[in-house]
Order: structure tokens, then sequence, then C-alpha cells
């Protein structure tokens, strides 16, 4: 199974502010905190790791069929950042997903899975946002301001 | 305080999180802030923390995970408030 999620940093930028007393706390563990503060471009960091924890809950949630807002709980590891591409694994609960992004100046795309290969295996379509997404049949639909993110298995 | 008035404070909350204003008229216990308000997942934290400051309590992640519609939080609101 899969789950993608995408960030519009402009939306992200105007939507929320991080460096609000608290914020990271609650959706943060202390290692991810680490990396944040630790980064060039902490905003970056913020939204990487918050898109990886999105993606896997898209996964995790359909599995567990368990709604919930625990955004701790979804804890990042292995993250290597490499130029515009990063990896990593979400861990929630003992369940482990893996995930693959995408930085650009304009967004953060992160396509999340529960086996590993079902990453190559995926095709990421990311486009202006329209409504008529539904036709290609997408396994996981993202959409964040400007953007519309689908992924296909 | 009763549920009438914590969804009364709650409301001016919520609201600066909603795009679709129209949105807002019917808002009642059952209603979801990512399903029927449209809600930013990354703005949930922002009622939280808003919610929080409001009610004067703290709200600890167990009852966060709820946090995903009104009546939950009027829940919680109430539980925390007895607490003190």
């Amino acid at each position: 199974m899969i789950g993608n999620d995408i960030v519009d940093l402009m939306q992200a930028a105007k939507d929320s502010n991080w460096q609000r007393n608290g914020f990271l706390d609650k959706l943060f563990t202390p290692e991810e905190q680490f990396l944040i503060s630790s980064d060039i471009q902490p905003p970056t960091m913020v939204w990487l790791l918050w898109s990886m924890k999105e993606s896997a809950y898209k996964i995790n949630s359909r599995e567990t069929k368990l709604r919930l807002f625990a955004p701790v709980k979804l804890v990042c590891k292995n993250l290597i950042i490499h130029n515009n591409k990063a990896t990593g694994n979400v861990l929630c609960d003992g369940l482990l997903y893996y995930t693959q992004s995408q930085i650009s100046e304009d967004y953060i795309h992160t396509l999340a899975a529960d086996q590993e290969d079902e990453l190559d295996r995926a095709s990421v379509k990311i486009m202006d946002y329209h409504k008529e997404y539904r036709i290609s049949n997408p396994q996981s639909v993202s959409h964040h301001g400007r953007y519309l993110a689908l992924a296909y298995l | 305080m009763d549920r009438e008035e914590i969804i009364a404070r709650l409301k001016p909350i919520v609201s600066t999180y909603v795009e679709d204003k129209d949105q807002l008229e019917n808002l009642n216990e059952a209603t979801d802030f990512i399903k029927d308000l449209r809600i930013n997942s990354a703005n949930l934290v922002d009622i939280v923390l808003d919610v929080e400051e409001e009610f004067g309590i703290v709200i600890d992640n167990l009852s966060m995970e709820k946090m995903l519609n009104v009546g939950a939080s009027i829940d919680i609101i109430e539980t925390k408030l007895v607490q003190q």
C-alpha cells in the first residue's frame, strides 16, 4: 500500500507559524526537533518531516482503520538527504513505512509505502490542482495550495 | 461551563482555520475538522494550542489524538477543566 503527501511551501508559510510556542513539541519527537534546529533551512526540515508523517499516516489509518491526530507517534527515522531527494522510514506502533521525498523550492512531496519495492513500482504525478483527478484512479491523492499529487501503483 | 458555552468559545478559534466560512453555519458536535471543515491537518495543532490558551488547560498527546471533531474537543476541554 502507498500513501503520498504534498506540501506547498508558499501555502505552508502563509498558514502555519512553525516557530509558535508549543508547535514543534506537539508534532515532533525530540530527535526530529534536533534535525530541525540543526538544519541550515529549518522550515524545509519541518515540512519534510511533516510530509513523511502524513504520507505514512495515510497508509497507517487505512490499515488500522483508526483516525487519530497523533503526529508524535509517527516517528521519522534513518533520514538521508542527498541533493533534492530524501529517503527514510516512519515507525508507528511497531509498523514500519518506507519513504521517498522530493524537495523543490516550491513544494515537498513524499511517497510512503509499507513494502520497500512499492516505492520503485509506484508512479507519482505532481500538477496544478484541478478537480477531475479521480478519473485516473490514483491510489493516493494529496492536495495542498497550488498543487495536486497523485500516486499510482 | 456547559457544552453550549464551550462551543461558543470554540467556534471563533476553529473559524480562523476554515477557508470556506459558509461551512461554519451548521457547526455542531458532529462537525469534523478535516472532513467537514476542510481544515489542513497541520492547522489542527494550532487549534489545540489556541484551545489551551483560551481555556487555560494543557492538552496531552493522548487527549489530542481524538481532537478531530467538535464533540470530542468539547469532551476533552470539559475533562481538563474538571481536573484543574
